[in-house]
Formats: structure tokens, sequence, C-alpha cells
């Protein structure tokens, strides 16, 4: 009302010119009623904005016919835009507005009122952002501030810098609300769009950087020019290119590769390499157990050759296989375990191991006998399954191994100690095997089974150790190797 | 050339000014770092060196099982063969130290076996076996109801012959892969190593040891 009092005075002073702010006032308080119009949809508001115009209006009244017609021009030009529907509107509610009869213009005015609202409502938008003539009037005219971004999306198509900065806009604009500056700062940045488009590859960065930091998984991926910036589309590149990075690595594994493109005939090469090496793997192993049984382990001698020439398994009664002294301390091992039953199973290992240890030293052998030990050992605790025991077990192996490098020479003494616990450990097991028949019959199959990884399937009942223990015995035979380097120095 | 790629990604990650990501990113760089040396250790000669040592006492034990659980007669090739093959996937898995989901899987899967009976077993090594040599046909008509578009078909074929990898996503059967490969390859090199060493010294292993007599 006040407004509209204001109006008419000062249309009252008519021909009186109003000051430049005086009219950026009036423009302004148009827009944002015309803002408020857009959500609120009131009719009232429009009335204001009606009374808002007319002191608008008394200031363009002066160039008359050029006014008229640069108004219809730019009214044309703002009606060929896609925003015509958008002015259409206000048109519309402006004219509606005059037309309803608003109380307080003087009837002098209102016939040149009607007819130049038609053309001079839109144009305001024109003329507050007319320096933005070219192609951005659609823009900046009385939008809501929801159609400035959707048209700057048209516009530059693809182009994240202005996306990103009209979806900062709009975000800044939502948050400000429905505050005075608002339309103009969006008419700045609209501007600075068209200005800094070309410019702003790194802003774009970091704009796309600022609305990925909202983003929950804290992916960095530098959105490229020319690309999506939405979180999906970004996830998606993160997800396409560790792909195509492990698809490169595979290339270079499989040969062969090299040539092929298109990940579908990569993957077919893949395919077919993994297939023939697990036919290669199946037909090395039938080989080496056709060899097998015949050779019996030669590579025995062959390791151990230097170091073993004097071990007479005279004593021992069953010797099916070649005179290999090792081997043959390790198999008549197993087999006075199997065939003798455990009772026997104090004496050869402790005969074989002593007699290892009046030969001069070598770890290999040893260490096949340790582990033939432990098979021997391992079945009576897993029987009973006494996890404890096989920790101990292996922390007595462990520290039998790691007190070699320490005392070399008395190797043999040190040996005999971690033996002597060993045994300890054997005759408990062998007595309360001894006496229950079944009990041996399931050690015997045990010794005798296929458990090449005796430390990881010894725990069958409790699968959870089970890796644990493999790291701990991974780490002890790692320290086995060791001192098998650090032995055949001597 | 992979870890540069690898090193590329992570650092034009690197500027992120948060620091809590940028450990989280250097983490990242490390464990790509890790896995990459892990793919390479498989092509080392130490790594060839500690396989076939376990696998040649791996080899005595299931000679030992079939020559004293059952008459020599009764123990075909084929099943030795199969005991040798299992033993030797076992060797590679403990070689592997339980770092990648294969090798865990196949370790897990002898504990699930020897669980249950021996029966099973059979069927299952036969069934994975034939699974194997089966070309991607198969695969392509289970699919074709589900209509995946042929990189996810291959993929989920991949994963199928990558023990324990039947579930997993795509870019996890493809790390998984590369590793397997890699072993692969090792236990190849390994397995015809020992085959040509003990075949190669058959003849005169026999003929040595018969010369010299136990002193």
């Amino acid at each position: 009302m006040l407004r509209c009092l204001n109006s008419s005075e000062n249309f009252a002073g008519t021909c009186s010119e109003m000051t430049v702010l005086e009219r950026q006032r009036e423009r302004m308080k148009w827009q944002q009623q015309q803002q408020q119009q857009q959500h609120h949809h009131q009719p009232n508001q429009s009335y204001f904005c009606g009374g808002g115009f007319d002191g608008a209006f008394s200031s363009l009244q002066v160039p008359n016919s050029q006014g008229l017609r640069m108004m219809m021009m730019m009214n044309g030009a703002g009606a060929g835009t896609g925003d015509g529907s958008g002015l259409g509107e206000v048109v519309a509610n402006a004219n509606v507005n005059v037309n309803v009869g608003s109380l307080k213009p003087d009837p002098g005015s209102e016939n040149g009122w009607p007819e130049l609202s038609k053309f001079e409502l839109p144009n305001l938008g024109f003329v507050s952002s007319g320096f933005d003539a070219n192609s951005t009037i659609s823009r900046t005219s009385s939008c809501p501030p929801s159609v400035a971004p959707a048209t700057g999306l048209a516009d530059a198509k693809g182009k994240e810098s202005v996306v990103a900065e009209n979806e900062n806009t709009n975000k800044k604009n939502k948050a400000s609300g429905e505050e005075e500056e608002s339309k103009i700062t969006t008419n700045n940045n609209n501007n600075n769009n068209i200005n800094n488009r070309e410019t702003s590859a790194d802003s774009s960065k970091e704009n796309s950087k600022a609305s990925e930091v909202q983003k929950p998984d804290y992916i960095h991926v530098r959105a490229r020019r020319g690309q999506a910036t939405d979180s999906h589309s970004l996830a998606e590149r993160v997800r396409r290119e560790k792909i195509s990075e492990r698809m490169k690595y595979l290339q270079d594994l499989v040969p062969g590769c090299n040539k092929i493109t298109g990940k579908a005939g990569m993957l077919d090469e893949i395919i077919n390499y993994v297939q023939s090496l697990q036919r290669q793997v199946e037909f090395l192993s039938m080989k080496l157990a056709a060899v097998n049984p015949r050779i019996d382990f030669n590579i025995d001698d062959l390791f151990t050759k230097e170091v073993f020439p004097t071990c007479a398994p005279t004593s021992f009664p069953t010797i099916e296989m070649t005179p290999n002294p090792a081997y043959l301390q390790f198999d008549s091992a197993q087999h006075a375990a199997s065939c003798c039953g455990l009772d026997m199973g104090l004496n050869p290992p402790d005969m074989g191991l002593r007699r290892t240890i009046s030969a001069p030293v070598s770890m290999p052998p040893e260490t096949f006998l340790d582990t033939s030990c432990f098979t021997q050992i391992l079945p009576f605790s897993t029987c009973e399954a006494d996890l404890q025991n096989l920790y101990n077990v292996a922390f007595d192996q462990a520290r039998s191994t790691t007190s070699y490098p320490s005392q070399p020479f008395t190797e043999r003494q040190t040996f005999c100690v971690s033996n002597t616990k060993y045994c300890d450990l054997v005759p408990r097991r062998s007595l309360q095997a001894g006496l229950n028949k079944r009990r041996k019959q399931k050690a015997r199959e045990e010794v005798a089974r296929d458990a090449s990884i005796w430390n990881a399937f010894s725990l069958q009942e409790t699968p959870d150790f089970g890796f644990v223990f493999i790291e701990i015995i991974a780490g002890i035979k790692k320290s086995y190797f060791n001192l098998v380097r650090i032995c055949s120095k001597f | 050339m992979a870890s540069s790629l690898i090193s590329n990604t992570t650092t034009s990650t690197d500027r992120s000014r948060d620091p809590s990501r940028r450990k989280k990113k250097k983490k990242a760089q490390l464990k790509h770092q890790q896995e990459d040396q892990n793919h390479i250790k498989w092509k080392s000669q130490a790594q060839q060196q500690i396989y076939s040592s376990k696998l040649h006492q791996a080899l005595a034990r299931v000679n030992l099982t079939s020559s004293s659980s059952s008459s020599s007669t009764s123990t075909s090739a084929p099943r030795r063969g199969k005991a040798v093959r299992e033993a030797a996937d076992r060797v590679l898995a403990v070689t592997a130290k339980g770092r990648s989901r294969w090798s865990r899987a196949i370790l897990t899967n002898r504990l699930k076996l020897k669980f249950r009976k021996h029966k099973r077993q059979r069927v299952s090594a036969a069934g994975a076996s034939a699974a194997r040599s089966k070309k991607p046909r198969v695969s392509v008509l289970r699919l074709k109801g589900k209509n995946l578009p042929a990189v996810q078909r291959k993929v989920r074929f991949l994963g199928r012959l990558v023990p324990g990898c039947r579930k997993q996503p795509v870019p996890v059967i493809l790390e998984e892969a590369i590793d397997y490969i890699s072993a692969l390859e090792m236990q190849v090199r390994a397995m015809t190593a020992l085959a040509d060493l003990l075949s190669g010294s058959a003849a005169s292993g026999v003929a040595s040891t018969s010369s010299a007599p136990p002193s």
C-alpha cells in the first residue's frame, strides 16, 4: 500500500525524473516481488508489483516512441527465447493486476499503463541486466532461480564449469532464500559464467571437487572436462578405471595378449591360458606320480650326497627303498611307525636323529626328519585335539632352529636337547595310543595320509587357527631355509 | 608398468586437502605396491626353490601314503596323479602364505573335505575338474537367461576357474586371477624342473646306488 502511495506521489511529481537509485530500487522491489509471486503465487503481491511498475514506468515514459519500439523489440526477443512463457506469466499477471484495478494510480495514467505494461514489464527485466544483451536475456530475466541454471545448462551443454557454478549458485540461492541480493547474485554469477567460461578450468575442477566433497564415499577422482560430475558417474568411472588397470596388468602377464584389443578377446585369452596352465599342472603331476615310485627321491641324493656318505641303515629291518641314507631313515621311520605301531615310534626317530647328529651336519635331511617326527607326533595330538601341544611343538621347533646359528658347533647337543623334548612328547602319546587299538589305527592312517601341509591340516578341528598357524609355520620354515643357506657355507 | 599406472592414479588424488584422506590414499598406495610385489614374488627364484622343496616333502608323503595305505597294485595311476596334483596345489597355497583368496580357498577346501567323507571329495574333485575342462559355451547357455554382457560372462567363468572366486565381484576376480596366473606359472616351472630332475636322475641314480654299497 505504501508503495503504491509512493509511486503515486512519484507520478504526481510527473515528469520529474526519478533518480537512478530510486528507479533501481523500484526495479529490485519489483523483481523481488516477482520472485515472491513465482514462489507463492499470491495475487496480492502481484498487485504490489503492478504498483511497483508504476513508479518505474514513469521514467520510461519519456522516450515514448523510441522506447516503445525498443521495448517491443526486446519483448519480441524475450518472447522468442525460451523464457517467453515465464515472461508471459509475468505480463499476464501484471495485466491482471493492473486491470483488476489498482487503487492508487491516477486515472490519467491508466490509459497509458496497460499498453505499456504489456511491453515494459518484461523489459524491465531486460534493462536491469541489459548489459548481457546477447544470449543471456533469457537467463537473466525475471526467472526464478530454478529456471536460470536450466537455461545455463541449455547454453553450456556439458561444460561443467557452468553447470557446477550454476549448481553452486542454486545452492546459494536456496540457502539465501528470498533475499534481495539473491537475484542480483544470480545475475552476477551468470554474468561471470559467461565471462569466465573458457578460463575457469581450475575453478571448475575446484567446483567439481567441492561437489565431490559432499559425497559420502571419499573417493577422490578428478572429473575431467566434458564429463559429468554427478556421484554415480564418478563412482562408475573409478570402477572402470580399476578394472581397466587390472586388465592391463593381465595383458602383460599373459603371453600373446598384446595384439588383442578389447576386453572380451583378452578375457578369452586369459581363460585359455589359465586352463592350459592347469592342464599342464595335471600332466606334470601325473608324470611325477609315474616317476616317483621307481626313483624314490634321488633328489635326496642330490641334496645330501656330499653330506651323508655314512649312514648305515642296517639297524632297520624293513628296507624296501634304495639305500639312500637320509631317505631311508625317513622312510623307515615312517614304516616303523606304520607297521610296528606307535610304541616303536620312539626309537626310529630317536635313532634316526642321533644318526644324523653323528654325521656331518646338514639341514635338509634334518628338516625331513623333523617333519617325520612331527608327522608322528602330530597324529597323536590331533587325536587329542590339543592345540596347545601343537603350539609347543612348533615353538620347540622354532627354538631348536633358532638356536642353531648361535651354536653352530654344538648343534648336536642342541638337537639332542630339542630331540629330548620331542621324545618326551612321543612316549606320552604312544602310551595313550597304545592303550586304544582304534586310536592306533587312526594314528597310523594319519601318519600315512597325505598331509603335505601337516601344520595346516592337523588343525582340522579348529580351522580358526589355521591361517595364524600357517603363518607361524611358514615363518619357521623360512628360518629353516635361512639356516640351510647358513650351514651350506660351512 | 602397472605400478606406474597405480602411482599415477594415486598421485592425482594425493592433492586432497583432508589429511585423513591423504593417509587413506597412502595406505591404498602401499597396499597396491605390496600387491604388485606379491605378484612379482612368484617370479623370483627363491620362491621357486621354496616351493620345490616343499613339494618334494609333500611328494614323499604322498608316496608313502599310497604305498602304505594300499597295496601297490591297487593304487592306480590316475588316483596317484590326482593325489600328487592336490598335494602340489596345497603346497602352492601354503607358499602363498594365505595372502590371496585362492590360496585360502584351496586350504579350506581341503579342511572341509576332510570333515566330510572321502566320497564327497572324489565327487567334488571330479566335478571341479570337469567344470574346468568345459568350454565357456556352458556358461553362456546357463547365463543367457540373465543376458549378461559378454565381458561379465567371461569374468564369471574366470572366477570359476580360479579357486575361491565364484561369488566375487569383477575387480576381485581380476586381482585374484593375476596372482593365480603367476603362481601357476611358478608351479609349472618348479614341477617341470622336479620331474626332469627325477626322471633324469632315475637312471643314473639307480646305477649309482646299486654300485655304491651303503657304508
